[in-house]
């Protein structure tokens, strides 16, 4: 335990089942929390609308949450306006994009070396509008999520317009696999560890991490209102080392926390089992199903570069980009709003024995300019 | 004034009949009741509500939430009928399970009594289930009682209601629920006659 009392001991923390949601349950099953003198329940939720409306309206104090959805959230986007802020990311990456056996074969015949390239789905998608077929359709978790980001940003660097020469839809996580074998869609752009379900099933091909794209990308967040931040300082301050310290104990211990993670992602989930957990957490990544193992390490992130900390470089790369797409009015204010929902403040003063960047900023590497 | 045009999505399709009924009562048009969101953008393009009701634990309600960025011929999620996040209304909205989105042009003044049948019947039902729970939990709490006082007849030679006795003076010595003691004397006694 360090420094002052927390104002609320008993909290409620919501997260979905991915498995970047990893450090809540470490800091709940190591007793971090604990040590901070906190009393965590952990609800496992549906959907990315009910974690921010629970966490906006209080029935949650804080959660799991996209990053792109503070921003959203702050200026009343799509829902329930209120100010949400995170001082804690975390991790980094774990996002992929996994294509239909049949598109892959379109991709692979039509540019058998650069099949995985932005280019050649460009050219598949004109060949296919050539012949009349319907458009592709591409799904991803929730409008404002780096998931959507990214895979804009990957069709766009081909020219690809993903409001117009493709279908971009919305699904569950869990429910990738199901469509995507039924073919009502040609690929989907989810997290961990729904590419390696779809691809160990046989159902799929991984073309791409999100690495390919960001490097060491902006994903999941902790997020809590502005009001519930600025009344509980104290109780802030010791998730955030509760946090950090599970984050600290995946980085060496990742594998070890594979049961734990099953028994959570696999609680409404029939198609999880460990095996499918394994690939994302060791790095040990499968791209096809009759493939051996390739080298993706750093799919998932939880600790190292510095992973935690709430960079202003985050904030700025997802509120330009969500006014590329025209979410966000062309006029907003990108320092301001960032500024508002990004808070490495609070991050460097709850974390006294940790070392810190000197700068808030740190910018994402983008791979594909 | 037109009626509004309501769309239920919920996969509980007694609580959806219920609601239905409610609103059919205070005037509404229910166009479309769906149980899961197959289908749900198309059936939101074909009948045209001006306001959809989703039970809050439906796992569809992010694929509802993209038609905000869609384009403006899509309905935009209600603000959860507020510009402010912590109104009343949508804390018990959340509350009783019930989320809704309103197509850009409904007034917001008609939201609120059509969320108000709905928040009433969602907790209804909340209510109806928690009722039939106890009274399944009673019913199987009774059985086993029953069972495990039979059993104490049966093997020490006693009636009904030294058995009874029996057992209840051990739930209060040991504090713990009759349906408790009676489990154990259950185990204990399959335990001994393996």
């Amino acid at each position: 335990m360090n420094g002052a009392k927390v104002e609320k001991k008993a909290l409620k923390l919501g997260y979905m089942p991915l498995s970047d949601c990893l450090p809540l349950l470490v800091a709940q099953e190591k007793g971090f929390f604990a040590q901070e003198g906190l009393e965590v329940e952990l609800q496992q939720e549906v959907s990315w609308s009910n974690i921010r409306d629970k966490v906006i309206v209080g029935h949650l104090d804080g959660a799991h949450m996209l990053a792109p959805m503070l921003l959203a959230s702050s200026i009343g986007l799509g829902g329930l306006k209120k100010p949400l802020i995170t001082a804690f990311s975390l991790g980094l990456n774990g996002n992929a994009l996994t294509v239909s056996n049949t598109l892959h074969k379109e991709l692979f015949t039509r540019n058998a070396a650069e099949f995985d390239q932005a280019i050649t789905m460009k050219h598949v998608i004109e060949q296919r509008r050539e012949e009349g077929l319907a458009k592709l359709v591409f799904a991803t978790v929730y409008p404002y999520s780096c998931h959507n980001l990214q895979l804009r940003y990957w069709l766009a660097s081909a020219d690809i317009d993903p409001d117009k020469d493709i279908d971009l839809v919305i699904l569950p996580p869990s429910q990738m696999v199901d469509h995507l074998k039924l073919q009502h869609i040609d690929g989907f752009f989810a997290g961990a560890p729904w590419n390696s379900v779809a691809i160990l099933q046989g159902h799929g091909h991984c073309l791409l991490t999100g690495m390919d794209i960001w490097e060491n990308a902006p994903e999941k967040v902790l997020g809590v209102t502005l009001q519930w931040a600025e009344e509980n300082p104290n109780t802030h301050n010791a998730l955030i080392r509760a946090l950090y310290q599970a984050c600290h104990w995946l980085e060496f211990h990742a594998e070890e926390s594979l049961p734990l993670l099953e028994r959570h992602l696999s609680l409404n989930s029939p198609l999880i089992d460990q095996e499918c957990l394994i690939p994302a957490i060791t790095g040990e990544y499968i791209f096809d199903h009759n493939q051996a193992q390739s080298k993706a390490p750093g799919l998932l992130v939880f600790n190292r570069f510095m992973a935690n900390f709430p960079w202003l470089s985050h904030g700025q790369l997802i509120c330009s980009q969500m006014k590329r797409w025209h979410w966000l009015p062309e006029n907003t204010d990108c320092d301001a709003l960032v500024a508002s929902c990004y808070r490495p403040d609070i991050y460097r003063q709850a974390l006294a024995n940790v070392t810190m960047p000197e700068d808030d900023f740190n910018n994402v590497h983008l791979a594909i300019l | 004034m037109k009626p509004a045009r309501v769309m239920l999505v919920d996969d509980t399709p007694t609580r959806s009949a219920i609601l239905e009924q409610a609103l059919l009562d205070q005037g509404l048009i229910v166009v479309c009741r769906l149980e899961s969101a197959q289908g749900l953008i198309k059936n939101v393009e074909i009948h045209q509500p001006d306001i959809i009701i989703m039970d809050l634990e439906s796992p569809d309600r992010d694929t509802l939430e993209n038609m905000t960025v869609l384009n403006q011929h899509n309905p935009k999620p209600v603000i959860m009928f507020s510009e402010e996040g912590d109104s009343q209304i949508i804390f018990q909205a959340i509350q009783a399970g019930v989320s809704a989105y309103i197509v850009d042009g409904l007034n917001p003044h008609r939201v609120k009594p059509i969320l108000d049948v709905a928040i009433a019947r969602f907790r209804e039902y909340q209510a109806l289930r928690k009722e039939l729970k106890q009274t399944r939990d009673q019913l199987a709490d009774r059985k086993i009682i029953d069972k495990a006082k039979g059993l104490l007849m049966k093997t020490k030679g006693l009636d009904e209601e030294q058995a009874y006795h029996a057992m209840r003076k051990m739930a209060m010595d040991q504090s713990k629920p009759l349906v408790d003691i009676a489990q154990n004397i259950l185990s204990v006694m399959e335990f001994l006659t393996l």
